[in-house]
């Protein structure tokens, strides 16, 4: 008769129980060597310290803004859209269209002019990209919603080639760049360096977005099909939600998300090439990826948390990195993620293998 | 009943965040019968087996197969070590002939590395030659025509296919197989041939039976023992006429009281 | 007719003589083809366009059997790259304060700086290094599902030659040479005749290699890999990794360890892309970072879908095909469109977006790819037939 105490245990049996501490205690030194990485940088340079966080949050917000796309089209489909960095690049392109190549905008315009031509773009940026994810959605993925899943994946990647190099033959391959749009006068100054208008604005339009999102989701019946179709898709069909619609409607928020996020870059560094998905893309999606993917408020946290390491990489003094390696650190912060907590800071516990 | 245990499941338990699928389950599983494990849907029947196989890590318990430790092991060594499993929704390799599907399964008895696939060593072309009689030999064994041996396995009838995942399972060599709900989709005739042929699996090829099942027929035509869950909890255990009279399964099944 | 036709090709005397039609090809473009014509490669071109179909081969085993999707596949060509370049360049050379110069068999004149090994022990040497590599990066992405497996494929993919371009202070090494790349690279030694190039360790160097003979060793190594391919996939391995790529989690309770299967398909991927990078480095005499590029993991990529993933005589097929295109083709028909329309166009501004249309096109509307078994094809239409049947039901 088998009893526990003459039960072999292999070895191997061990290794996981065991894993799971070693990686928990090597997390917290990583986050302690980070923590105190910092507070050195706070207490050396303290104005320099503000600033970068300032900056960071500018930065997080596009970061937010693009994430949310990304885990909206996730939540629903399960797929990773890799040509949503590039929909925020076309986001970028239509704002340099519509305001620079139709409007004229140059700086030299009163503020209210300057402000209507702006929200023209932003509508027009956001409108287009939502019709352009919703029109890839349909062209491209529809369709093999039951294939393997390496099919759509695949062909993801291929529309991101076809977008982006559409761009650059229509655009050029050079950056596009225009004067100043967002008025850049001080706030308030931290130091010598001042706190412009143009990151406020950033801010001023990026979080009653988010909100306005919060609102869509929760509270419209839009949004509470699109999330019954995320959690059951089935169910959803038999509670007689319209689930092609449901996920169109996914991708035209994202679609919307990036276009925005393409048109606050835009307005606020004034130039945009081709290829600025790519990086960018891979950022916020990391940024979902951190913050949980399919989870919203991960999204905006993970955007904010990547805009930080961004700024602060690039920023601080004290034994930086610098910006060279802020690519490297991203990759590796997602590999370390998707390695050791695929499910993000704020996602439920995904893995229940063995 | 024999004393030999060919497993052993103490204390488990499985939690999927707040959900609780399995609590705390004692079961135990003698070597060469055929045992059925019953219950409602949702009363965590594939969870279990989920946890014997390895596709599932315990919360919590220990699982113990013919000496071994088996919670938390990977799936292939588990899988090596004897435990062989057929699925709920038939999950074969649809772009692989039936021959090649149950191939696959003798993936871990079989021995050839990288170079000697290369090089066709000898050693290699005989293990090769070796494993695809044997593996016509189970095809047969197990019911399906000639004809269907080089079909493509998503082509093949229902009753072909879900003969074909017990060819495949039985090709892992398996010690305990475990069934689960084999007789899905099946009508009657078919279902009492099938429970024929578990007996036959079982005399024949010195082998141990776990099935999950709904049709009580099978249940009541082959099982020596049968356990039965509820909402994750064992419920009733013990041989099968006096479990199905048993008034508590009845109520869970019925979901209301039994009258007289 | 045009259906059997195709179902045929992959038949012994076919695949003969299309395989001599290819060794032959020099032949051909010196004394049949017009050598000025800009639609025919010259026997260079020809040596990059079999070279990377060396790497379409390889990408096939991990994309294509196993069905991992690794967008990071340059990485492997540059690890290749890298690899010839160490062992067979001045790079090592220590400088003038410390000379070092270590020649087994190069083919160098004695006293050069740095290490030069045979070059041909230096292409298994660079194979090796890429395999590693493959294993190194495999160990922590291969646990990934499907889509985060791609998204850290791509991010390895980029920090590699992020890696080569910052190379160049490493512990006090210069293990890169940085933006410049590695210069001055031994190329491959012939031999005067046959006879004096046969004891391949050490070869003679011969002064003007004809690129000649670099496309036949490229033609060799893709037979290498395509022989390799088939007869890994009609054996135990094969069957685990096209069992992994259906359905990962019933190949793992058929008892296949799927870590190692998978680690072993990127590993075999790897080596060869690592082959074909140091061929093409030996060749070149030259490597820098600019030639590894996202771009190179998604044309490669190309190639396996092209060639119907999983199908190797496809993706050879396709292989060539596509680099023809990228090498050659694409060029000359710029050229002509240009000079028939009378515009300015440059057309390589539009190979991506080529690239990127034909990865769509073909994933959407012909998965099997360009030259696929009558029976695939049917297994994959499968619905659209059975909607014509309906539709030619009388009413």
């Amino acid at each position: 008769m088998a009893s526990d105490s003459t039960a072999r245990r292999p070895i191997l049996a061990l290794a996981p129980r065991l894993r799971g501490r070693v990686v928990t205690v090597l997390g917290g030194i990583l986050l302690a060597l980070v923590a105190f990485w910092l507070i050195e940088n706070l207490v050396r340079e303290p104005k320099q310290f503000v600033l970068v966080f300032l900056a960071g949050i500018t930065n997080g917000s596009i970061y937010a803004l693009v994430a949310l796309g990304y885990t909206l089209v996730y939540g629903i489909l399960e797929l990773i859209n890799f040509a949503h960095g590039d929909v925020f690049t076309w986001g970028a392109m239509a704002t340099y269209t519509v305001a620079v190549s139709w409007i004229g905008l140059d700086g030299s315009q009163s503020g209210l002019f300057t402000f209507l031509s702006l929200l023209v773009a932003l509508i027009g940026a956001a409108v287009f990209c939502a019709a352009l994810n919703m029109t890839i959605e349909r062209v491209a993925y529809r369709r093999l919603r039951n294939a393997p899943r390496l099919a759509p994946l695949i062909t993801a990647i291929g529309m991101s080639f076809v977008l982006q190099n559409l761009i650059g033959v229509i655009f050029g391959f050079d950056y596009k760049s225009s004067n100043s749009l967002l008025p850049t006068g001080a706030i308030f100054h931290v130091g010598n360096q001042a706190y412009g208008w143009d990151k406020l604005i950033v801010l001023l339009i990026t979080v009653p977005v988010l909100l306005g999102l919060v609102w869509l989701i929760k509270a419209t019946r839009w949004g509470k099909a699109m999330r019954a179709t995320a959690q059951d898709r089935d169910a959803a069909r038999l509670m007689g939600i319209d689930v092609d619609r449901a996920i169109s409607f996914a991708f035209g928020l994202g679609g919307a998300l990036a276009g925005i996020g393409g048109f606050v870059y835009f307005a606020y560094f004034t130039q945009a090439r081709f290829d600025l998905g790519f990086r960018l893309g891979l950022f916020a999606f990391t940024a979902a990826v951190l913050g949980g993917i399919g989870n919203m408020a991960g999204a905006a946290l993970g955007g904010y948390m990547i805009g930080f390491i961004e700024n602060f990489n690039s920023g601080l003094d004290w034994h930086t990195p610098g910006p060279d390696w802020t690519e490297s650190i991203v990759f590796i912060l997602l590999i370390l993620i998707l390695v050791f907590r695929p499910q993000g800071l704020l996602g439920e516990a995904l893995s229940t293998r063995a | 009943m024999s004393d030999d245990l060919l497993l052993s499941a103490r204390h488990v338990r499985k939690e999927f965040g707040g959900l609780v699928a399995v609590q705390d389950v004692d079961f135990e599983v003698p070597r060469g019968s055929i045992t059925a494990l019953i219950g409602p849907n949702g009363a965590g029947k594939t969870t279990f087996f989920n946890m014997l196989t390895g596709a599932y890590k315990p919360t919590s318990g220990e699982i113990v197969f013919d000496g071994h430790e088996i919670a938390g092991l990977p799936q292939h060594q588990i899988t090596a070590l004897g435990i062989g499993r057929t699925f709920q929704n038939i999950r074969l390799f649809g772009t692989m002939t039936s021959l090649e599907n149950t191939l696959v399964g003798m993936h871990c008895r079989m021995h050839s590395g990288v170079f000697r696939s290369i090089v066709r060593s000898r050693l290699q072309r005989r293990e090769e030659a070796e494993a695809r009689e044997k593996a016509q030999a189970l095809l047969d064994y197990c019911g399906l025509p000639k004809r269907a041996e080089d079909e493509y396995a998503r082509n093949l009838a229902y009753g072909d296919q879900r003969r074909l995942e017990v060819a495949r399972a039985l090709a892992t060599e398996p010690k305990l197989l475990l069934l689960d709900e084999p007789t899905a989709g099946m009508n009657p005739q078919e279902t009492l041939a099938f429970t024929e042929f578990v007996r036959k699996v079982r005399d024949e090829r010195d082998l141990t039976v776990l099935l999950i099942e709904h049709d009580m027929r099978v249940v009541l035509g082959v099982s020596e023992r049968v356990t039965v869950l509820d909402h994750g909890e064992k419920i009733a255990e013990g041989g099968p006429t006096e479990v199905t009279a048993n008034e508590r399964v009845r109520e869970a099944y019925l979901g209301t009281r039994a009258t007289g | 007719m045009r259906q059997r036709l195709l179902a045929r090709i992959p038949s012994r005397p076919a695949m003969v003589g299309l395989i001599a039609l290819f060794v032959l090809y020099p032949w051909f473009y010196h004394h049949v083809l017009p050598q000025s014509s800009q639609w025919v490669p010259n026997t260079s071109t020809a040596f990059v366009i079999i070279a990377f179909t060396v790497m379409g081969v390889g990408l096939n085993v991990v994309v294509g059997y196993a069905g991992l999707l690794d967008l990071g596949y340059v990485a492997f060509y540059a690890g290749g790259a890298y690899a010839a370049g160490w062992f067979a360049s001045q790079q090592f050379g220590g400088g003038l304060h410390s000379p070092r110069s270590w020649i087994f068999g190069g083919t160098v004149p004695k006293g050069t700086l740095g290490i030069h090994l045979t070059p041909w022990s230096v292409i298994l040497i660079a194979a090796i290094f890429a395999a590693l590599l493959g294993v190194v990066i495999g160990l922590p992405t291969l646990r990934l599902r499907g889509d985060y497996l791609a998204i850290v494929t791509l991010g390895f993919g980029e920090i590699i030659p992020q890696f080569v371009r910052n190379g160049d202070h490493v512990a006090g090494f210069n293990l890169t040479n940085g933006s410049f790349g590695l210069n001055g690279i031994d190329g491959l030694g012939f031999g005067n005749s046959v006879h004096s190039a046969l004891p391949f360790l050490p070869s003679n160097f011969v002064e003007q290699v004809d690129s000649t003979w670099y496309y036949w060793t490229a033609c060799v190594l893709l037979l290498i890999a395509i022989g390799t391919s088939l007869l890994l996939r009609d054996s135990r391995l094969g069957r685990a990794w096209i069992a992994i790529r259906e359905d990962e989690d019933a190949a793992a309770a058929m008892g296949i360890p799927l870590m190692q299967m998978k680690t072993l398909a990127y590993l075999i991927g790897a080596f060869f892309g690592g082959a074909a990078g140091a061929l093409i480095t030996l060749q070149a005499g030259a490597t820098s970072p600019q030639a590894f590029s996202l771009q190179v993991s998604i044309f490669v990529l190309c190639m396996v879908i092209l060639g119907g993933m999983g199908n190797v005589w496809g993706v050879a097929l396709g292989g060539v095909v596509l680099a023809y295109v990228n090498y050659q083709g694409l060029f000359a028909a710029g050229h002509t469109f240009n000079s028939v329309v009378g515009t300015n166009i440059d057309i390589s501004e539009y190979s991506y977006l080529i690239y990127g249309a034909a990865i769509v096109t073909f994933m959407l509307f012909r998965p099997e790819g360009l030259l696929p078994s009558a029976r695939r094809r049917h297994e994959l239409h499968e619905e659209e037939e059975l909607d014509e049947l309906i539709e030619a039901q009388p009413a």
